[in-house]
């Protein structure tokens, strides 16, 4: 399948799970990607399908604690002060289900287009808005980058003798970390101008053409949404 | 090239001095000259991005093609120069090979029928047109090279210029990459920090010392020069150390393997020996080199380490933590200030104590990388490709420096710099089993 297609179609599952208001469909949604991430050959896989699960895991067991909404209380907590009663009612327990699917289904169909895609094609597919294309696919390779970046890092300090342990041993790798992706980032821009980026009149390669595929996953997209904004 | 004068924003000193100098067609210059004595920067000049994109002070007068690089910017030159930077991963923009071989002809705006065909010729022309398909994030370090000389070489340029392009690759790999520059039909300005091919194939020689134009002459003429002024610069001949093995044993390898990156390999660094690790990209130095110093653990075979080991990684200018260069080097002595300035100044950095890091140029960099692991006296030093960036004088103190301290310690230094292999160690150690994982 072509990336612009499957793009369309991720883009799709992601907006009908926003749309919905009940947590079953994107919790469908979210299930169906992450088989398709689970395809994913690399094992970079797992850093992103452990981040997509760890913020859905985190929105379903704390923001029953931090709403105050509905009359079935199903367990009474403590008042704690700025936060208040931490009281869990099954209203709260519905609610972060569904954000917690939502947001599932968002990161994992970022996942699948950060792992499963041809970000290239996916430039050279785009008609009207390449310069936008291009900054999205160059902001998909930071995650990779830094994660390459802070394994290099701790690999050097354990090289040197320096443990960093826990949380804010490794928080202090932040800093160095953003400052690196920084100059990487300067560095991409001058190879960038010396190759004539920005200049006008430019083409691209010929797309390659659209088979059946691409054909089924646009007429997919398109009914993923109308089902998203009538039914969901 | 007329009377440039160049200095960075920030900067109090000039990084190039009242430079002129003239490039015909068709001619091979090589730059050569220590760190930090602008070599880069003149190339930058070449292409526009000096000062259109570094901004600064600027005066005199650079021309491309009778065209004002004032005037013009970097990307209008572009086609006209093309270049080709010290550390190819950094100007990586696409993620396939075509795609990344096309980006410059597609900003130039040449028809899209064409542009296929183009990368393919241009791919073919540096023996890299299997790795069309590939994914540019599997390549080799050569392999990423010879991919951007070949993006480089689809612009069909008038000037090339080549920022130390063998930095990263293996004696066999440099020798063919300037095989390949040989034939090109257009200008090529190469700067470099092993002098010995460059010199074999270029015409002329540039020589910069702190931004000054010290040497512009035919290679004859240049050598005379260099024998007589800069000697660390000519060609030397590699020597081939074979001091038996000293004991005792501080590291013992003993038929270790590693996920198939590295076979079956036995290996043992006494105290006070110096020990090259030497082999072809991909034969799996940098494992070894990890295993002794216990940073990996083998699948198979053990290894015995007696105290406590250090390893400098390769470009440890990407790792530094802190905010202060002392603080950095502290970070190995549980925060004693005083041994930190001692390691800084023992590697030529007194008085850079309280600089940022990432400040500091690439060569500086890697020194204080290499001051961040003396400063932990360690049992077994691990030094993986230390003089890459370094110029051949540095290479020569930095030779002199860990032959001065070996006595307490075990020291494996992994180079693709022969001479500076038979100069600083008492034995090599050769994995020359080509193996490229990439291509498996």
């Amino acid at each position: 399948m072509s990336p612009a297609p499957a793009a369309a179609l991720l883009a799709a599952l992601g907006a009908a799970a926003l749309l919905a208001d009940r947590s079953a469909p994107p919790a469908a949604i979210a299930l169906v990607l992450l088989v398709v991430c689970l395809r994913a050959k690399t094992p970079r896989r797992w850093v992103y399908l452990a981040g997509a699960l760890l913020m859905s895991g985190s929105v379903l067991v704390l923001s029953p604690f931090l709403q105050s909404a509905g009359s079935h209380v199903l367990w009474s907590g403590p008042i704690v002060p700025v936060l208040g009663s931490l009281d869990v009612t099954r209203e709260e327990l519905a609610m972060a289900a569904l954000q917690a699917s939502r947001l599932a289904a968002l990161s994992l169909a970022f996942t699948a287009y950060a792992l499963l895609l041809d970000h290239d094609r996916l430039v050279q597919a785009a008609g009207f808005a390449r310069r936008s294309t291009l900054a999205v696919a160059l902001a998909t390779r930071l995650l990779p980058t830094l994660e390459r970046d802070a394994v290099g890092m701790l690999e050097a300090l354990r090289g040197r003798g320096v443990a960093l342990s826990g949380v804010r041993g490794r928080a202090t790798l932040v800093s160095p970390l953003l400052a690196g992706s920084l100059e990487r980032g300067l560095n991409l821009a001058e190879a960038m101008e010396a190759r004539g980026y920005g200049r006008p009149g430019a083409t691209r390669l010929p797309k390659a053409r659209h088979n059946a595929w691409d054909a089924a996953a646009l007429v997919a997209a398109v009914v993923v949404l109308v089902v998203g904004v009538l039914w969901l | 090239m007329n009377g440039l004068t160049f200095s960075y924003p920030d900067s109090p000193a000039r990084t190039l001095t009242d430079v002129t100098l003239s490039i015909e067609p068709g001619e091979r210059v090589v730059v050569l000259g220590g760190s930090g004595s602008g070599k880069s920067t003149l190339l930058r000049t070449l292409t526009g991005l000096v000062p259109h994109f570094h901004g600064g002070r600027f005066a005199g007068r650079v021309e491309i093609d009778g065209r004002d690089t004032r005037r013009e910017r970097p990307a209008d030159l572009a086609g006209t120069v093309a270049c080709v930077f010290q550390d190819p991963e950094d100007q990586i923009v696409m993620t396939r090979v075509e795609a990344e071989v096309a980006f410059g002809l597609e900003n130039l705006g040449t028809p899209p029928d064409a542009i296929a065909g183009l990368v393919r010729r241009a791919l073919a022309s540096v023996g890299a047109e299997h790795l069309v398909e590939r994914r540019t994030s599997e390549l080799s370090g050569g392999e990423l090279q010879r991919v951007c000389l070949a993006a480089a070489l689809a612009l069909a340029p008038r000037l090339l210029l080549l920022d130390e392009p063998t930095s990263q690759v293996d004696p066999g790999g440099a020798t063919a990459f300037f095989e390949l520059l040989g034939d090109l039909p257009c200008a090529v300005v190469c700067a470099e920090q092993r002098p010995a091919r460059a010199l074999e194939w270029a015409e002329r020689v540039l020589f910069l010392d702190g931004g000054r134009l010290e040497l512009d002459a035919p290679v004859d003429e240049a050598l005379d020069w260099l024998r007589a002024h800069r000697p660390a610069f000519l060609p030397r001949v590699p020597a081939v150390p074979s001091e038996p093995a000293f004991g005792p044993a501080v590291c013992r390898l003993d038929g270790v393997s590693y996920e198939g990156r590295v076979g079956e390999t036995s290996l043992a660094v006494g105290r006070g020996e110096i020990v090259a690790l030497v082999g072809p990209n991909g034969s799996g130095k940098t494992t070894l080199a990890k295993l002794a110093a216990g940073l990996l653990e083998p699948s198979t075979g053990g290894v015995e380490l007696r105290g406590r080991a250090a390893y400098l990684s390769q470009d440890p200018g990407r790792y530094l933590v802190r905010e202060r260069v002392e603080d950095e080097v502290a970070l190995g002595s549980d925060g004693d200030l005083a041994r930190a300035r001692a390691a800084l100044a023992s590697v030529g950095l007194g008085g850079h104590e309280r600089r940022h890091p990432r400040d500091l140029s690439s060569g500086e960099r890697e020194r204080l990388g290499l001051a961040c692991v003396l400063v932990t006296k360690p049992d077994l030093l691990v030094l993986d490709e230390p003089t890459r960036g370094v110029d051949p004088e540095r290479k020569d103190r930095l030779a002199e420096l860990l032959r001065a301290g070996r006595d307490g310690r075990a020291t494996l230094v992994l180079t693709h710099d022969l001479v500076f292999a038979g100069e600083v160690a008492d034995r090599l150690f050769s994995l020359d089993e080509v193996r490229e994982p990439a291509l498996a």
